[in-house]
Parts: C-alpha cells; sequence; structure tokens
C-alpha cells in the first residue's frame, strides 16, 4: 500500500509529530506518499475526476485542520487519512444533488465498470488472479462497505441479504486480503 | 466479550471494510485504544482494505498538489489561532450545511411568498366584496328600471284603450250631475249601444263611508237596471269597464252598502244623468 509508492519516505512517528508541530512541509510530503491511493479511493466512489480533485483537495485541508484531533492510540495514520476522505466522498455522492447529476450517467452506462477493469496499476502483478480468486459475493459486500458507504445492515436490507451473511462475507474478504497481502509483502 | 472473542466476532474486518456505524466505530477504537492485541488486529484488517483500496491508486493531476499546497497555507494561519476540534470519524450522514442553508433561504422564501398570497388574497377578497355589492345594487336598481317599464307600458296601454273608447263615435258620453244633496259631485259614462260596452270616467264622488261603495245603475223604461260597482276613485287614468247595458235612457249612482244591492236605495242617489239620442 503506501510503502509501495517509490517517493520519499518518512516514518509515521516523524510525520506525525511534524504535522503536531503545524509543518506544512510535512503535509507535502503526506501528499506526495498518500495522494495517488487517496485519490484513487475517492474517484473509485465519485466516478468523476473532477469532483475527485475537489473532494481530495478538500479532504486534505480537513487533515491539516483537524490533525490536532487525530489520536494515534485508536488507529493508523493512513486509516484515520482514507476514512476522511471516504467520509468526505460518499458525503457528495448522498447529497441530493450529485443523485440528480448522476442519474443521467447511470441511464448512460456503468462508468464503475469501466473504472473497475482498467484502473490497476501494472505494478500489481497477479492482482487479476487475486481478484478472480475472491469470491463475488464476497468482493460485493466490502466493495458496498468501501466504495458506496453502505453499512452492513443498509446492505442486508437494500440487497435482501441476512445480516449474518453479510457479517461473514466481510469478515471472510477482509481475512483473505490481509492474507493475499502479507504473503506478497 | 474477552478480546480474543472481540476479534474473532468479525466487527474488526467490519470496520475496516466501512460497514460499521459511526456509534460501532467509536466502540472499536475505544477496544483497540485500550488492548494491544484488539489494536494489531484492528491494523492488519485495515491494512488488508487499504491495500485493496490501493489497487484503484490513480495519480491526481500534478496542478492538484499546488491547490491544496495553497489552501493549507491560507489555513495555517488560521489554524495556529484556533486549534481544531472536529471529530476524527465524520459522520456519513453529516448535516449538509450548504443545502441546509439553501432550505433555509426556500423556507424563509416560502413564508414570505405565503404573507405576501395572503395579502393579495385579501386584498382581491375584498375588491371582490365590494364588486358583489355593486353588482347586486346594479341588478336591484336594474330590476326596478324594468318594472317602471312595465307599469309604463301597462299604463299606455290602458290609455291606448282610454283614448280608443273617447275617439270611437259609437260610443254615448252620458255626464251625470250631482244631486241637491251633492252638487259638486259629477260623473263621466260612456255607453256604446251597439256593443252593449259600459265605461266610467272622471268619477268625482265623495269618498264613500266605511262599508259603502257607490253602485250604477241604468235606468230603461223607468226600470233601474244593475250596471255594477264603482270602484274607489283614485285618480286613474284608466276607464273602469262596467257590466253591458243593452239600452238605456239615463244613468243613475247610489250609494249602496258593500257588495251593493238587488235595487237602488233612491235616497242615497247620488248623480244621474241623461242619455242624448
Amino acid at each position: 500500500m503506501a510503502d509501495q509508492q517509490p517517493i520519499p519516505k518518512l516514518t509515521e512517528e516523524d510525520l506525525v509529530s511534524r504535522l503536531r508541530a503545524r509543518d506544512t512541509s510535512a503535509m507535502s510530503v503526506l501528499y506526495d506518499m498518500y495522494s495517488a491511493t487517496l485519490y484513487g479511493v475517492v474517484l473509485q466512489i465519485v466516478k468523476v475526476e473532477a469532483i475527485a480533485e475537489d473532494v481530495l483537495q478538500e479532504a486534505f485541508v480537513k487533515i491539516w485542520n483537524s490533525f490536532g484531533s487525530y489520536d494515534a492510540s485508536k488507529g493508523r495514520l493512513f486509516t484515520w487519512m482514507i476514512n476522511i476522505c471516504r467520509n468526505q466522498a460518499i458525503d457528495v455522492i448522498r447529497s441530493k444533488q450529485h443523485r440528480v447529476n448522476n442519474m443521467t450517467e447511470d441511464i448512460a452506462g456503468s462508468v464503475r465498470s469501466g473504472l473497475y477493469s482498467d484502473e490497476f496499476k501494472p505494478e500489481h502483478v497477479g492482482v487479476r488472479e487475486m481478484l478472480e480468486r475472491l469470491n463475488p459475493e464476497q468482493r460485493q459486500v466490502i466493495d458496498l462497505m468501501y466504495f458506496e458507504g453502505l453499512t452492513q445492515s443498509e446492505i442486508a436490507e437494500e440487497y435482501n441479504i441476512p445480516l449474518g451473511t453479510v457479517k461473514t462475507r466481510a469478515r471472510s474478504a477482509v481475512k483473505f486480503l490481509a492474507k493475499f497481502f502479507k504473503g506478497r509483502a | 466479550m474477552h478480546n480474543q472473542d472481540y476479534i474473532a466476532s468479525g466487527v474488526l474486518e467490519l470496520y475496516a471494510a466501512g460497514g460499521l456505524t459511526q456509534a460501532e466505530r467509536e466502540e472499536v477504537e475505544r477496544r483497540a485504544a485500550a488492548s494491544p492485541d484488539i489494536r494489531l488486529a484492528l491494523d492488519e484488517a485495515c491494512a488488508a482494505m487499504e491495500a485493496y483500496a490501493a489497487l484503484y491508486a490513480a495519480q491526481p493531476r500534478p496542478e492538484l498538489k499546488g491547490r491544496v499546497m495553497q489552501e493549507i497555507e491560507n489555513h495555517g494561519f488560521e489554524e495556529r489561532a484556533l486549534p481544531a476540534e472536529e471529530p476524527i470519524v465524520q459522520p456519513l450522514y453529516p448535516v449538509d450545511s450548504e443545502a441546509s442553508s439553501a432550505y433555509r433561504w426556500m423556507f424563509a422564501a416560502s413564508i414570505v411568498l405565503l404573507l405576501l398570497s395572503g395579502a393579495l388574497s385579501f386584498h382581491f377578497y375584498t375588491k371582490w366584496q365590494h364588486a358583489e355589492e355593486r353588482l347586486a345594487g346594479v341588478i336591484a336598481s336594474e330590476q326596478l328600471l324594468a318594472q317602471n317599464i312595465r307599469n309604463t307600458s301597462l299604463q299606455l296601454q290602458k290609455q291606448a284603450e282610454t283614448l280608443s273608447i273617447l275617439r270611437n263615435p259609437e260610443f254615448k258620453p252620458v255626464r251625470l250631475q250631482g244631486v241637491e244633496a251633492h252638487p259638486e259631485a259629477s260623473m263621466l259614462v260612456y255607453w256604446n249601444p251597439s256593443r252593449q260596452q259600459v265605461y266610467v270616467d272622471a268619477v268625482t264622488l265623495p269618498a264613500p263611508p266605511a262599508g259603502k261603495q257607490y253602485q250604477l245603475w241604468a235606468l230603461k223604461d223607468g226600470e233601474p237596471v244593475d250596471a255594477g260597482l264603482i270602484q274607489a276613485p283614485g285618480g286613474r287614468m284608466s276607464l273602469q269597464q262596467m257590466k253591458s247595458v243593452s239600452s238605456a235612457q239615463a244613468f243613475a249612482v247610489t250609494l249602496e252598502p258593500a257588495g251593493g244591492s238587488e235595487v237602488p236605495t233612491l235616497e242615497q242617489l247620488t248623480v244621474m244623468g241623461n242619455v242624448e239620442s
């Protein structure tokens, strides 16, 4: 993930302490290290590049402004950042205006399906195999959670899947991914 | 729940995948902060999802970094003065301030429109009421006018009738003069012997006392024949038609009890006159 990007790095602790000291150059490093991954996630959620750029910009400003509330004991910095980006992006797609705008796109055809197939970076060798081995039902559940912002109960309700099954699928998918990426690291 | 059971429950994976509610997330974060084992398992799950998400990594346009850094520099000054107190995890359904302010505007605008339309409604209602009143007045006066026209044309018709009688040479005018007791009384009778029609006109008789009525008689060979009761004179412009009389030498009027009598009460003779031959 983050360490896979060939960019000058700092340890998470270093970054956190420099950001706490309100060092704007640390934000520059943070941007270089994580912007591609965060942008990719945001783009998966909002699907339109111009919107994804706005969301990413707002998210970085939010990361900077609310850095004081980041609590390292509760989770990793990247987890905290990616959640800010996801929340920002999900807010956008849940806003009424966006839904209205998107209606026409949905009619024109699924934008998402286009993003799925060709966006993978060439250095991720074996990604296709991995995705093929990831059970499609399990993948659907984590994609709905991660890229659509649905909770487990919303998925159970909207897709008519028992809540226990939703839980099991999400758990199996994450377990599978953990094992897969651990083996590759 | 024991830490290992908690880890095995699958809630950490749900957290990593983003399938928990705000309250559930906070509970996971609390447990992770309290237990290194849970924290480790949580980081592992999150790292797995983040590695999965990184498969979609895409470079934003290079200009974006300049924009972002510019924004951050601008915010830097404010932030030193005002430390941020925003929560770590944003709720999934935050109040969309832009939308809600738009709603506030729309709400305010709708109230203004409501008041405006209320005022307009009142204004037009009042106008309508006035118009209704005026229309009612116009309708009443129009009806009055129509009534007047009907009356007038009726009078005209009667006068035309009167005129046709007066102009008709077949009618003989008979002037009845007051007898000694009523020298000021007089009356005109128009008689058409061929059609046997009798009309009375220009009735200037003393007002009859209550319960009494004037009755016209035709005198034929000294015998009085009833020719009908005379209506109370009221300055009417038209003639009153009486019973038909085939032949008479004179006409007379007596005062009789209301409803008339079979034979005239001669003491009550008021006017009389002879038919000129």
